[in-house]
């Protein structure tokens, strides 16, 4: 590794910044000029994040690569780390930016100022994150990410998003308190910030202490939960999400998944099996508060009359699954929670690029026909009693290329064959019935491995209750709707998401097996540590 | 190979074909050769891996899929595997051919044949799997594409309700199915058949097999219609006739039936597995018929009619003996072929009269003698007509019956009666359906003259009555060898002795046979009346409606059990979720503290100083004030938080942080006027009445606690954080490193722009980013009308009222440049730096603002914020980038002292470009947000928003908020 590829590690971070600093000096009315620099920024991170998940996954076992800030030495200065996770998490970000991006192509950048700028730094936080290996680092690029979701929570104006967009930021803001409370607690009893550094100090840490950093820690997880939404704390997401623009809201359903994201890395570096008294700290509040975010999801998604509040619904679903994933605490249910995270995470993007598609042309108050018709009955059933005679009506294309692809965001989020979700939900479960694997040896089912089967089971059902109904209104019982005019710059965003998941069902081996090894280099993190800190622990 | 090559072509060509249909051109009829071609082809495959079988050996097939998860693509054809793909894609085969004539010209007829063949495929992959994993996954994909072929006609109501009610019953069941299968799989330790099938023992011992069984068993019932989940099939003949007769009759619904034979061997044999399935499949068995007789669409009849030959089978299944096994496979096939037929033949009576309903066809004999041979022969074998193939399978049930009765329970002895039962009813409904549609007297009355339908169309009914005749007559030289395979697949070598032929000479079986013909004909004579009166509903059974009960139970949970729920599970509002919020965090930080408790650490401390101590209380209280006023009086609660501040600040200087305290001075100057400008367009809030109230006393009082736990909480966490003996960590490195390897000897801002000089990049950016979104928000802001008028102070005489601070203001505004300047330049090595700098640069710019408004400032000044943004925050980034160019990581900073002679050594570190990015950007940012704020004096407020009107809340909330 020397050359041009020991920086490939910034560039995710470095070129967004750059271009987004260029974007925000040029005049408003450079918006092409602008586009053309947002795409090729995009596609050279997604080129970036390829190349640097091909180096973690041809690394062996333990690949890790480290870059160091300024030169300076590990838990000294900031380091960014890319190890299989953080280069997959950039490789979806990538893609959803991708998908964005050429979404809001159509009209979407016109529509406030500043939209491409946003994005960029948007994507500079989220990579950030994934990137960074210091706890505070991971503080400045949460904050980079929210401030510009901030913005583009706010993109396009209106009652609808100033009024979700500041409850979002009032309770974003309160976390980023609690972050920075947790941080400081943390670095006052372990003296480091650097995350490996850390996890090398714990077992050494003097008991007395222990206490105090464990409310750190917890401390810390109540701003990452908030983040992640889960129940009590996501009551800002679905409002915030639905009044969204729908690049933006595409663009979240990744930062969702940043707070899990940093639940999954700290709990599993600090907390993990090997790291003496404090092992498995707060994994049964995970599983809990996980599993009672999957059951308020899926009750949102029934209860919900209109399509963006529905994905809203599918956001939570994912949080509480992933979070009760990572609760449960075994190998094999991480790994298939990170199957989980990438499906969910494009299905959902493409369905918030897809819903705005489906509304246009259609008179509105058609969701909320579609609960309440089913409350007083339908109606009309008794008019086409003698139908068998009925002749087809030939749907437009545009109308058949929006339902199937609704079609298929339907099914991966409902965990259905024949895509990527029902092979994630298949994983989770099957590692949480065979911690130990397949056939080897009878294993013990936790009560909560019990709770996250039925609550995953049901939600499914939930979701396809909520999408067959969503979808039935929307596509088939609207006969004198108008045809929508979609650009193929829009609908080629969502084709290529749900792409992106058929190929993940087709390669479901090679996928699972990166997948299978980030989670188990997670749950080993000594090599991680030795690698940051060279020194063994 | 060939092993691959032909069961691999088994599952995918149909699919295949559903691909390249879907391509085709809409209303190109052509399509129908395709997709026929593509039927016969796999049944050409199928054939060939059943002489194969019958040469005793099992083909199988297997590509790795996602192994990590002991998933492979597995395919594998034993003999019950065969029947079931023989008939899904022979009578696939059939309906394509059918749908050729029925389908109107008009169809968009690619999107039917597409569906059909994904169908087609996805059976075959579900009867060919030999993974149980892989099973649930075709099992659902039959759902997928029932729901969508029942849907084919989506402009009917009754087509999408029923789709949907369909999609949801059998696709749920699938859920559970799913979860059974993994719990199954959990027993065994495998997901394959092989390995299943061989652990029956195992799994029947297993404490986990009730739970399992359910499971599996709820995936079959709904799949299969068995009751009460039987309710959605009767509204699947919605969808095209061809559809019914392939899927609801011969395929899909026999998925369950398919799938209880196949864990036969493992989940049978049991008092669950009897208790569970007997009952239901006599309920289904009896209510079915019965409910047939009372129908008068055609295709309702034969729906009800499916539903209680599937209840048939189900019994059969349950009573866990191997000879009741080897009936239902031999009745599954024979209901295939006179089902598929007779759904066929009432097509064909829809299609060229216009209607299905009994009461309106009559004498359809004469005008069709053709046709109506064919559904003759074929209604016969449905109600056990001797020399017919449903004779023969009805009389092994009935044997089967007999046999099962000598067990003593009373579920086993009313078996006998039940089936006799059940079979007068069936005669009954078969009458119904000949006697009413071709007897009699010859109508006029009908949609469209009758008349033969094309003889095309007819053929695959010919060919499946043929099946109905040739099996019947000689059983065991026709379907002997195929349903001997099939039972040996199952049973193995438990496989019994049973004697395929149509006499078995004159036994109770055959007694309770002509009974049951005597009896139907009596029933049917003594019901002629009311059923020709036209009477909606089935007498007895009007409250059963499996459709009411669905949409009610549907409503209840999607909409008043939902949002109940949410209601109690969610809030909008924000003072709740910051109460959750708060309260959470300081659980959290007590559970996990509860344990092992708080210790303070061992800092030996230093005696308080009188003076500090007071300015600390005036500092607590000046911070308690503001909460208290921040309701009400918002200019008071803001002058308190300065007062906070300021005391912040002067513990800095305290305690020898002058970069520190500087910063904060200044950050709490910007951040006072910029608050106090935007309090400028707030409208004013009046104490309302109400505010005195108890429960608004109780709820403030709540709160106080609450922030006072938290605010306690944390200073306890903070005192024990602070007194600890500080860790070896890092920051006695960054003492000993600042001038060394930094090049600066101010510590603060070496840590800031090289140390950590990425998190300041950070920083910087959520600074810009900020200002962007206050900009943005700020854009389309238009004030209140409330708060345009000019304040009081503005108003009156006094226009001068500013005058001596606004003529000092300007005059030191050089002054304040040259300090910002002076700030920036030392910062690395003394107190200062590109963010103050940038702040107090940006505070002349505020000064000038309040001393000559917006208008005299802009006109004399050009400030451009968002190029100054731009250049910042382009100078810190390629700052960092530039050490790429040298082969050194991002931003690693490069220092030396340039001697300029007498004027001294200056020092250049790389730092300093960094720092002049972050002055830049600071003071961009912070012009733009003052820019933002300053700019709404200059704006005209929106028209008056119309009032309010009390019945809508929405237009209300959204005058609210525009304003």
């Amino acid at each position: 590794m020397n050359g041009w590829q020991q920086h490939l590690a910034i560039l995710p971070i470095a070129l967004p910044l750059i271009l987004g600093a260029i974007m925000v000096a040029l005049d408003e009315h450079r918006w092409r000029l602008k586009a053309a620099m947002g795409l090729a920024s995009i596609l050279a991170m997604l080129a970036a994040a390829a190349a640097l998940a091909v180096q973690a996954h041809a690394g062996g076992a333990a690949s890790l690569q480290v870059y160091r800030l300024g030169n300076w030495p590990a838990s000294f200065g900031i380091v960014l780390m890319v190890d299989r996770l953080s280069a997959l998490l950039l490789l979806v970000t990538a893609l959803l930016g991708l998908a964005a991006l050429l979404y809001a192509l159509a009209h979407w950048q016109r529509m406030g100022a500043h939209f491409h700028a946003l994005l960029q730094f948007q994507l500079m936080g989220l990579n950030g994150a994934f990137l960074t290996g210091d706890l505070f680092n991971l503080f400045v690029f949460f904050e980079v990410l929210l401030a510009a979701s901030y913005g583009l929570a706010l993109h396009g104006s209106g009652v609808a998003r100033v009024k979700a967009g500041l409850h979002y930021i009032s309770m974003n803001l309160a976390a980023s308190l609690l972050f920075l409370i947790g941080v400081s607690m943390i670095y006052g009893v372990a003296g480091t910030l650097n995350m490996a550094d850390l996890a090398a100090r714990l077992p050494r840490m003097p008991a007395a202490d222990r206490p105090l950093l464990e409310a750190g820690a917890a401390i810390l997880g109540v701003a990452f939960l908030v983040k992640a939404a889960m129940w009590p704390l996501g009551f800002w997401l679905m409002p915030t999400y639905a009044a969204a623009s729908p690049p933006a809201a595409a663009i979240f359903s990744m930062m969702s998944k940043v707070g899990v994201y940093a639940v999954l890395r700290l709990v599993l570096l600090l907390f993990g099996p090997e790291t003496g008294e404090s092992a498995g700290f707060g994994n049964t509040w995970l599983m809990a508060g996980g599993v009672v975010t999957i059951v308020f999801g899926a009750i949102s998604v029934l209860g919900t009359q209109d399509l963006p509040r529905l994905a809203g619904g599918c956001v939570l679903i994912s949080s509480g699954t992933l979070l009760a994933a990572v609760g449960a605490g075994q190998i094999a249910v991480t790994g298939g929670a990170l199957f989980y995270l990438t499906s969910s995470a494009l299905a959902i993007g493409a369905l918030f690029l897809l819903i705005e598609l489906l509304d246009r042309g259609r008179d509105l108050g058609a969701d909320v026909l579609a609960v309440t018709l089913e409350a007083f009955g339908d109606g009309d059933d008794e008019e086409e009693q003698q139908g068998d005679d009925g002749i087809g009506v030939p749907i437009p294309m545009t109308m058949a290329a929006l339902a199937t692809c609704f079609l298929c965001c339907a099914l991966v989020l409902a965990g259905l064959p024949p895509l990527s979700g029902f092979i994630a939900k298949f994983a989770m479960l099957d590692g949480i019935l065979n911690p130990a694997g397949l056939g080897k040896g009878p294993a013990l089912v936790t009560p909560g491995g019990w709770a996250l089967l039925i609550a995953l089971i049901l939600s499914g059902f939930a979701t396809l209750l909520a999408m067959t109904r969503a979808g039935i209104r929307n596509l088939w019982a609207d006969l004198d709707r108008a045809v929508p005019r979609v650009g193929a710059v829009e609908i080629a965003p969502v084709l290529l998401l749900i792409f992106v998941c058929i190929g993940m069902t087709v390669a479901a081996g090679p996928v699972m097996r990166y997948m299978q090894a980030t989670a188990a280099s997670l749950h080993t993190p000594q090599d991680y540590v030795r690698q940051v800190v060279g020194r063994p622990r | 190979m060939q092993d691959a090559f032909y069961l691999l072509a088994a599952v995918l060509l149909p699919y295949a074909g559903a691909l390249i249909t879907a391509l085709l051109p809409a209303n190109a009829r052509t399509v129908a050769w395709l997709a026929g071609g593509t039927a016969l082809l796999t049944l050409l495959m199928v054939v060939l891996g059943y002489s194969d079988i019958a040469a005793g050996r099992i083909p199988r097939v297997a590509l790795p899929w996602a192994p990590e998860l002991g998933l492979s693509f597995t395919l594998r054809m034993d003999g019950f595997a065969a029947t079931f793909a023989v008939m899904a894609s022979g009578i696939g085969f059939l309906v394509v051919l059918y749908s050729r004539y029925y389908m109107s010209p008009d169809d968009p007829i690619p999107r039917f044949f597409s569906f059909l063949l994904a169908f087609m495929g996805s059976m075959m992959g579900l009867v060919l799997s030999a993974n149980l994993i892989q099973l649930v996954f075709f099992w659902e994909l039959t759902s997928l594409f029932s729901f969508l072929l029942i849907g084919y006609w989506q402009n009917l109501a009754a087509a999408r309700d029923g789709a949907r009610m369909a999609l949801t019953v059998t696709a749920g069941g699938g859920l559970a199915l799913f979860a059974g299968v993994l719990v199954l799989g959990h027993i065994v330790g495998s997901y394959e058949l092989d390995a299943v099938l061989a652990a029956g023992n195992l799994v029947r011992a297993h404490p986990l097999y009730l739970p399992a069984l359910v499971l599996i068993l709820l995936g079959a019932m709904t799949k299969s219609a068995q009751f009460p989940f039987h309710f959605w099939l009767p509204h699947a003949m919605a969808a095209p006739t061809p559809v019914s007769a392939y899927l609801h009759s011969a395929t899909l619904v026999k998925a369950g039936i398919f799938l209880l034979a196949r864990l036969w061997p493992v989940l049978a044999g049991t008092d669950a597995w009897f208790w569970i399935l007997c009952p239901v499949g006599l309920i289904t068995l009896l209510v079915g018929a019965y409910v047939a007789i009372f129908q008068h669409d055609m295709k309702a009849l034969l729906a009800y009619s499916t539903i209680s030959h599937l209840g048939l089978i189900t019994l059969l299944l349950s009573l866990n003996s191997d000879l009741a096994m080897v009936a239902a496979v031999f009745h599954i096939i024979n209901h295939a072929t006179f089902k598929a037929s007779l759904f066929m033949a009432a097509g064909i009576i829809d299609h060229e009269t216009g209607t299905r309903d009994i009461r309106r066809l009559s004498g359809l004999n004469q005008s069709m003698p053709f046709t109506a041979r064919l559904a003759l022969v074929a209604a016969g074998a449905m109600a056990g007509v001797p020399l017919l193939n449903g004779f023969i399978s009805k009389e092994m049930f009935f044997t089967e019956a007999l046999t099962a009765a000598t067990t003593p329970t009373l579920l086993h002895s009313i078996l006998p009666i039940a089936a006799t039962l059940a079979s007068i009813l069936a005669v009954t409904y078969s009458l119904r359906f000949i006697h009413g549609a071709f007897f009699g007297p010859e109508t006029d009355d009908l949609p469209k003259k009758p008349h033969e339908p094309p003889q095309f169309m007819r053929v695959p009914v010919e060919i499946l009555v043929f099946a109905c005749m040739v099996v019947g007559i000689l059983p065991s030289a026709t379907v002997g060898p195929l349903l001997d395979l099939a039972a040996r697949s199952i049973l193995g070598d438990a496989t019994p002795e049973y004697s395929l032929a149509v006499w078995h000479g004159f036994n109770l079986p055959l007694v309770m046979s002509l009974i049951a013909l005597a009896g139907g004909v009596a029933l049917y004579r003594l019901l002629y009346r009311h059923l020709n009166a036209g009477i909606d509903g089935t007498p007895l059974l009007e409250r059963l409606d499996g459709r009411r009960a669905f949409d009610q139970v549907m409503v209840f949970i999607s909409w008043r059990f939902a949002r109940a729920l949410e209601r109690l599970m969610a809030t909008d509002r924000l003072q709740m979720q910051l109460r959750l919020l708060v309260c959470i965090a300081f659980l959290a930080a007590t559970l996990a503290l509860l344990p092992h408790g708080l210790a303070p650490g061992g800092v030996q401390l230093t005696p308080v100083d009188p003076v500090v101590a007071l300015m600390w209380v005036v500092g607590g209280a000046c911070a308690i004030a503001a909460a208290y006023q921040a309701k009400y009086h918002r200019l008071a609660a803001l002058v308190m938080l300065g007062g906070a501040g300021l005391v912040t600040c002067l513990t800095f200087v305290w305690f020898s942080a002058p970069d520190l305290a500087l910063t904060q001075l200044l950050v709490e100057i910007v951040t006072t006027v910029l608050m106090l400008l935007g309090l400028r367009w707030m409208p004013k809030r009046i104490e309302s009445a109400g505010s005195g109230h108890i429960l608004a006393r109780l709820r403030r009082l709540r709160d106080l606690a609450i922030a006072a736990a938290a605010g306690l909480g944390l200073t306890a966490i903070s005192y024990a954080t602070m007194t600890r003996v500080s860790p070896d960590g890092i920051s006695r490195q960054f003492l000993e490193r600042a001038y060394t390897e930094g090049g600066g000897t101010n510590v603060v801002n070496v840590i800031l722009v090289d140390f950590r000089g990425f998190d300041t990049m950070g920083e910087i950016t959520v600074l810009g980013i900020v200002a962007l979104t206050v900009f943005a928000l700020l854009r389309r802001f238009r004030p209140a009308a409330e708060s345009v008028g000019m304040p009081e102070q503005q108003q009156g005489e006094a226009r001068d009222w500013l005058l001596i601070p606004a003529v000092t203001m300007r005059l030191i505004f050089p002054v304040i440049i040259a300090v910002s300047l002076y700030l920036l330049l030392r910062g690395h090595d003394q107190p200062g730096g590109g963010f103050i700098a940038g702040l107090m640069l940006a505070i002349g710019i505020l000064l000038q603002y309040m001393a000559g408004g917006t208008r005299w400032v802009e006109d004399h000044l050009r400030v451009l914020p968002l190029r100054w943004m731009g250049f910042g925050l382009l100078l810190a980034a390629g700052t960092g980038a530039a050490a790429i160019a040298f082969g050194k990581p991002f931003l690693t900073s490069y220092f030396a002292y340039a001697d300029l002679g007498p004027l001294g050594k200056l020092p250049l570190a790389s730092a300093v470009i960094f720092d002049l990015g972050v002055f830049a950007l600071v003071f961009g940012a912070t012009v733009l947000m003052l820019i933002a704020l300053a700019h709404q004096s200059v704006r005209r407020p929106r028209a008056a928003p119309p009032p309010p009107v009390a019945a809508l809340p929405e237009p209300a909330a959204a005058a609210a908020g525009e304003n």
